[in-house]
């Protein structure tokens, strides 16, 4: 397997961002929500405090993955109504917003609440804006329902991939997979 | 002996004895005095303040043996600018002010290192007593003056922040205490 991608296959250093982002962000996503399980304040502090490091290694790898992805031309598409490539296209664009905004919408609650944001206890980050209180209440909301929305678009990203892979039977989930070999397209190329 | 010469000797005797004579007594101004300390958590210093607090100051830089601080702190009274600090360092994790309402400092001598005054004294808090020195800098104004004091405790030899907050990767041991005094002549 390549490194970088090929005409028919993502390479190893895209399908390493894409699953690295993708279990960060679904277990970080899961985490978040389950905060309040914490038994105690120091145990929620150092949740909250690993929360906030796994976003932002998140946002950092989301940073190398558009410079990677910009750098090195993505596969073609495989063979697919217009429609369907719309909305292919339409979810991946969004999923990319989404897997900046969610950590970039956590440090500025965390920046609007006054704590302070320390990256796997090494060093810290700056706030994004002042401490303002009243608007802590409005912030969470706003970074929880960016989860939401992903989730949303998880599943019809998910969808997408498993229709290719189960109805049309062809690459599109196999060319992502880790280990999967492609199968041979109508051209006799793998 | 007559009467006039009992009166003077007390007077007598402070004037043959200079080095005797006690340093001269000073009121805190609360306006513009302050008590307070700097602590770390998660990497970020953070200062406190105590809005309660009463402080004896007798001193004199050239008469050292005779000065004297003695401090009390009403431990409730603390603000940290942070809802849920506030909240917390009150209780019986931290001051548990409700056992130990009052933190206390006296000094038991001063000492100097180089042009550096040091106010040797115990430290009282949530029960425990321990040695504390702090850095004092007088400065004189007309009859009164400013005294600044600085040091550094180490806040899990007083069980401040025990059990799970002993975590000294989330909250620092060492605690900066600083205070800025407005002195008056008594």
């Amino acid at each position: 397997m390549s490194f970088r991608n090929t005409e028919h296959r993502w390479g190893s250093v895209a399908k390493f961002f894409h699953w690295t982002i993708a279990l960060l962000i679904i277990g970080n996503g899961i985490f978040g929500l389950c905060m309040d399980l914490a038994h105690g304040p120091m145990q929620q502090i150092n949740w909250l405090a690993l929360h906030k490091s796994i976003g932002l290694t998140v946002l950092a790898l989301f940073l190398l993955r558009v410079l990677w992805r910009l750098a090195n031309r993505p596969p073609k598409d495989e063979p697919t109504s217009r429609w369907q490539h719309y909305v292919a296209h339409g979810v991946h664009i969004t999923l990319y917003a989404l897997v900046a905004l969610l950590p970039l919408s956590g440090w500025w609650f965390n920046s609007v609440v006054g704590k302070p944001l320390q990256y796997f206890k090494m060093f810290n980050l700056p706030a994004l804006t002042d401490a303002n209180k009243d608007m802590a209440r409005f912030w969470h909301g706003v970074h929880e329902n960016l989860f939401w929305f992903l989730v949303l678009l998880l599943v019809l990203h998910i969808a997408g991939a498993l229709k290719h892979h189960l109805v049309d039977r062809d690459n599109t989930l196999r060319r992502m997979l880790p280990f999967a070999r492609v199968r041979p397209n109508s051209q006799g190329e793998r | 002996m007559n009467r006039s010469a009992l009166t003077f000797a007390p007077l007598l005797l402070a004037l043959a004895l200079p080095g005797l004579a006690s340093a001269a007594d000073y009121a805190v101004q609360p306006a513009g005095s302050k008590l307070g300390f700097t602590g770390t958590f998660q990497g970020q210093s953070f200062d406190g303040t105590f809005g309660k607090w009463t402080a004896a100051i007798s001193y004199d830089a050239a008469k050292l043996a005779t000065s004297k601080f003695d401090v009390q702190v009403d431990l409730s009274s603390v603000k940290t600018g942070d809802k849920d600090r506030d909240g917390a360092l009150p209780g019986s994790d931290f001051f548990n002010v409700t056992k130990f309402p009052q933190a206390h400092f006296v000094t038991t001598g001063f000492h100097q290192n180089g042009a550096q005054v040091i106010a040797d004294g115990t430290l009282t808090l949530r029960g425990v007593t321990k040695p504390v020195s702090l850095n004092v800098t007088f400065k004189p104004q007309g009859t009164g003056g400013t005294l600044d004091v600085a040091g550094s405790v180490k806040r899990l030899d007083f069980g401040v922040g025990g059990g799970d907050y002993a975590d000294t990767s989330v909250i620092a041991n060492d605690v900066k205490i600083n205070a800025h005094l407005v002195l008056t002549a008594k």
